[in-house]
């Protein structure tokens, strides 16, 4: 029981992160879909710069930089640019999946896995029963994810920013009368949402494993993407949401070995999509009204420029 | 027609500035950019069966893209085509075997027909959900999408196996070679005369008859086409059902054509090259033929690579992952009012539903 909890916590961590990040921009009204882009970007880039400098740290801060980089680029497409948001965000995705396989064979000389010595430290290791099991093993950054979350609430739901973040993504023209200029919000939302994906990726690399993997990140930033939705855009309920993915993400893993007779894997990892699906119908129910008001948003662009 | 022959000149302009992007990383890399492009055109066009194998890989491109350009004129934002493409995939391959010892014309048009409503039916349930709640379709289809993904793995994996597969990825047994339209290089006559065939009959149904021109009011203007009289819920799933059929369609053709089997994850990237190569040919049924032919040329490339040069093919999926992310992008100079706009809804018509 406790090493299933350890399971989930260590595979909900990095989605919670990621989510975090969802809901930035999703705040500021953009549907993120390169949110798995930028974390494998975070991923990779944690795993090589953290190896050539020997220093974790600077792999991290290095992979913060690359997916601010490449946020500002996608805001920029997005933005003055007038991309269309969703195609521009797959497009990232390929982006950094490409990019990052490109460059581990560039980079390292191999393909499929590398392997690094820097990876985040530990605070509890090497405990075997009791409670402690559940957070042994886990790196800082699992530590530290309730921590963001946290944050990512204050700002987001308690500080001027966040509110007029918030104004921003449900009416835009609205928030302009109030003299807050909607592209640099987006530009700051997608920037947090940036660096967020970063840690994100560092801890599926650096923190539950030492390595990178060409496409290791195997769809979890749409599952983040997921968890903001399911979590209804709020911090902490993306953040609940994303815990609950990390549940049956385990419960997936455990089933593998288990439990395959009476319930197929897949069908365990469909359970997050399905529940989805339901909830943006429930909500769509509930909040037609607000999404009628941020649906205006793209047609009050105009006065933009 | 300015207007479109500017959107063909700025499409254009951003791929190539794509290549030209990604040749620079290539060439920071150390890598010499001119083995790529020689690779590349080997890869996709002159080498023994290149550009077979570049049409083998337009051909569920195009299917699928002629499906989420439907969807677009309707007003919606099909991103779904890859599940819808799976669940056609394993429809068709079920039926296949099941009734192997049929004949085999019958079998086939039973399984493609199969495979178009498992299409259908895995897009008319974000279909109906839209119209009838509102629900956002762009969330739904991705999750329909994932879902569908899901489903191939667990047929795959487990009751559609082969026993018999060795090897570490799963898959399941073979159609009988009765039913194949191609042989495994993925292209033939038959082949190429149904695409064909599907093709027109799409322009057809688009731009000549009154079912797309209703597709067509619907989508620029609910509100107006409501008050014309259209019923514009049952236009809006009418389609969806097209566009999840053309994908399961496509599902179909790849079991009959050059797979002849299910593999897990098969063409994993396909549904959402698709999307891409709807905006490359502006939403138009043959600039969509030629944008097809140039990403599945990019497959075909990837595919061919590692045989004559040392770059990652990798490099491909970064060029095609960068034309993603500009070919919807405008500039200021075309985005004047009083311009009055052509045909094809503009790019962002998906985005306003969010």
């Amino acid at each position: 029981m406790e090493q299933f909890l350890a399971t989930t916590l260590r595979a909900a961590a990095p989605l919670i992160l990621v989510a975090l990040a969802g809901v930035f921009a999703f705040r500021a009204g953009m549907f993120h879909l390169g949110l798995e882009g930028l974390m494998i970007t975070g991923a990779f880039t944690t795993v090589a710069v953290g190896h050539a400098t020997g220093s974790v740290w600077l792999g991290i801060l290095a992979a913060i930089g690359a997916c601010l980089v490449l946020s500002l680029l996608f805001w920029w497409v997005i933005g003055p640019l007038r991309a269309n948001i969703f195609i521009a965000g797959l497009g990232l995705t390929s982006l950094g999946l490409g990019g990052t396989a490109f460059a581990l064979t560039a980079v390292f000389d191999t393909r499929g896995t590398f392997f690094t010595e820097a990876v985040l430290p530990r605070p509890i290791s090497g405990v075997n029963e009791g409670w402690g099991v559940i957070l042994s093993e886990s790196s800082l950054l699992v530590w530290l994810t309730p921590l963001f979350a946290l944050a990512a609430w204050v700002v987001l739901r308690r500080s001027r920013f966040g509110l007029q973040l918030a104004a921003v993504g449900e009416y835009p023209f609205a928030a302009r009368s109030a003299g807050v200029n909607p592209s640099r919000m987006r530009l700051w939302a997608l920037l947090i949402a940036g660096a967020l994906c970063a840690l994100g990726g560092a801890e599926l690399s650096v923190g539950a494993l030492n390595n990178f993997t060409e496409n290791m990140t195997a769809g979890r930033g749409f599952i983040a993407f997921v968890a903001v939705i399911f979590g209804a855009w709020h911090p902490l309920g993306a953040a609940a949401a994303g815990l609950f993915f990390g549940l049956a993400d385990a419960i997936g893993t455990q089933s593998q070995i288990n439990v395959t007779e009476s319930i197929p894997r897949e069908f365990v990892l469909m359970i997050p999509y399905i529940l989805t699906i339901v909830a943006v119908w429930m909500g769509g129910l509930l909040r037609r009204r607000q999404m009628e008001a941020s649906a205006g948003y793209a047609e009050l662009r105009e006065p933009d420029d | 027609m300015i207007g479109q022959i500017g959107r063909i000149v700025s499409t254009v302009i951003l791929v190539a500035v794509s290549f030209v992007v990604t040749s620079l990383v290539l060439w920071v890399s150390g890598y010499s950019v001119t083995d790529v492009l020689s690779g590349t055109v080997q890869g996709a066009l002159t080498a023994t069966g290149a550009f077979t194998s570049t049409i083998r890989w337009a051909i569920p491109l195009f299917l699928i893209a002629l499906g989420v350009m439907v969807a677009f004129r309707a007003g919606f934002f099909n991103i779904g085509g890859q599940g819808q493409f799976y669940v056609g995939a394993c429809a068709a391959l079920a039926m296949a075997l099941w009734w192997r010892t049929g004949p085999a014309l019958l079998v086939i048009a039973v399984s493609v027909v199969a495979a178009a409503a498992a299409g259908a039916a895995w897009s008319l349930i974000p279909g109906w959900l839209r119209v009838r709640f509102g629900t956002d379709e762009v969330l739904t289809t991705l999750m329909m999408s994932f879902i569908g993904t899901l489903l191939l793995q667990y047929l795959t994996g487990g009751p559609m196996r082969n026993p018999e597969g060795t090897g570490t990825t799963a898959s399941t047994e073979r159609i009988p070679d009765a039913f194949r339209l191609t042989d495994s290089s993925g292209v033939s006559f038959r082949l190429l005369a149904i695409v064909a065939v599907t093709a027109v009959v799409i322009w057809l149904l688009m731009e000549r008859t009154r079912f797309g021109l209703s597709v067509e009011l619907a989508g620029r203007n609910p509100l107006m086409a409501r008050w014309q009289g259209l019923n514009v819920s049952r236009v809006g799933l009418a389609a969806f059902a097209v566009s999840g059929g053309l994908a399961g369609f496509a599902g179909a053709m790849e079991v009959f054509g050059p797979a002849g089997r299910l593999v897990t994850g098969f063409s994993p990237t396909v549904g959402f090259d698709a999307i891409v190569v709807v905006m490359v040919g502006l939403l138009s049924v043959s600039g969509m033929a030629l944008s097809a032919v140039f990403f599945g040329g990019l497959q075909a490339a990837i595919l061919f690579l590692p045989i004559v040069t040392d770059v990652p093919p990798p490099a491909l999926v970064f060029l095609n992952g960068m034309v993603a992310l500009l070919v919807t992008a405008r500039f200021r100079s075309r985005r004047r009012r009083s311009a009055p706009e052509s045909v094809a809804p503009e790019p962002e018509a998906g985005e306003q539903e969010a």
